[in-house]
């Protein structure tokens, strides 16, 4: 009887355990793609901001002479003072 | 007497052509004895030597003397464009003592003097990036595209501030018409990758990134990005191979290179 007892406690304890340590390794898998996929989204960053444009001269934004307004109203992106391409090597 | 009549026409022709250069005084000199005319002489001439003394203190770096000429030309409130100039001055000085809020509330002073100030706009939307206020650069990148939709600037900016906020779909269409007009700038084939893959056309992002390779082929963030993409389109072995490219080519970025290796190694292929 007491052998019995003894062996279904023993298996509900092993299933037990076995279902806990497959709950826990599947939720570390779980947890182990959340931060993969986490650390991916964290690592895909936008390119930076433009840096400032420089000072103007009491002549004002208006004039063929005031760089930072071409650069703000140029199409080119070379001419935008816009970050520039990575070394092309 | 022949001779004679010949040597005075030629003196006379020699006196007719050299008149005496006249030059005129570089500021002119007031024509008034009112007091208050007087006044607003000397201070239009403070404020031209302000901006001088501004402009040569930050060529120098010497933000605190630059802030402090222009925070006076503030103070005298000229008429535009020297208002708006002043401000937009100022704000440069103050993001450089970093003094990000109050350089922006600078450039909305030039912007109220001045609503079509691109080059003013261009700095506000930086200097929100710079203070994390999201909100009003993309308020304000809206502003600069509506005005200059052709501003290569405007594009740029707008679409950075979208990719920062989630707008992947507002990113995509301004990285796709900066590229329309610059198509080998390769910094922007790597945002509107970004935007792509974000939206789940992975084809159209690994296109992208090719074409920033091909443009930049050391580029290390677009070839890590490629391998990103890759991953997503479950083709692993070009993903390790990616990876181990952008490890080596992140040379100068150790964050970039780290992440670039454990995900070269987690990557187990046949």
């Amino acid at each position: 009887m007491m052998e019995i007892v003894s062996r279904t406690l023993l298996s509900r304890v092993l299933a037990t355990a076995l279902l806990a340590g497959a709950f826990f390794s599947g939720h570390l898998a779980l947890a182990g793609a959340a931060s993969l996929e986490a650390m991916l989204d964290g690592a895909l960053i936008p390119s930076a901001g433009p840096v400032l444009l420089g000072p103007i001269t009491s002549a004002g934004r208006v004039g063929w002479e005031c760089k930072p307004e071409r650069a703000a109203a140029s199409a080119h992106a070379h001419d935008a003072e816009l970050p520039a391409n990575p070394s092309t090597q | 007497m022949r001779v004679l009549l010949i040597v005075a026409l030629l003196a006379q022709l020699m006196a007719t052509s050299a008149p005496a250069q006249t030059y005129a005084p570089s500021t002119p000199l007031p024509r008034t004895t009112s007091i208050p005319a007087l006044r607003a002489f000397a201070t239009q001439r403070e404020i031209e030597e302000r901006f001088k003394l501004g402009l040569d203190a930050g060529a120098r770096s010497d933000w605190r003397d630059a802030a402090g000429e222009f925070e006076r030309i503030v103070a005298l409130n000229p008429a535009e464009p020297k208002g708006s100039t002043a401000q937009y001055d100022l704000a440069i000085a103050y993001a450089n003592l970093q003094r990000n809020d109050e350089a922006a509330r600078a450039l909305h002073a030039a912007l109220a003097r001045d609503p079509e100030f691109l080059a003013a706009m261009a700095n506000l939307i930086s200097i929100d990036i710079a203070r994390g206020d999201l909100r009003e650069a993309r308020k304000i990148a809206d502003r600069y595209v509506a005005l200059d939709p052709d501003s290569a600037r405007a594009l740029y900016s707008r679409g950075i501030v979208a990719l920062q906020t989630g707008d992947a779909a507002a990113a995509r269409e301004d990285f796709g018409k900066l590229l329309h007009a610059n198509p080998s700038y390769a910094i922007a084939h790597y945002d509107l990758a970004l935007a792509e893959e974000r939206l789940g056309r992975f084809a159209a992002a690994e296109r992208e990134l090719q074409t920033a390779l091909e443009l930049a082929p050391t580029y290390a963030r677009a070839r890590f990005a490629l391998g990103v993409v890759f991953l997503r389109e479950g083709q692993q072995t070009a993903a390790r191979s990616a990876f181990a490219r952008a490890t080596l080519d992140a040379s100068g970025d150790p964050a970039l290179q780290n992440i670039a290796s454990a995900m070269r190694d987690s990557i187990k292929t046949p």
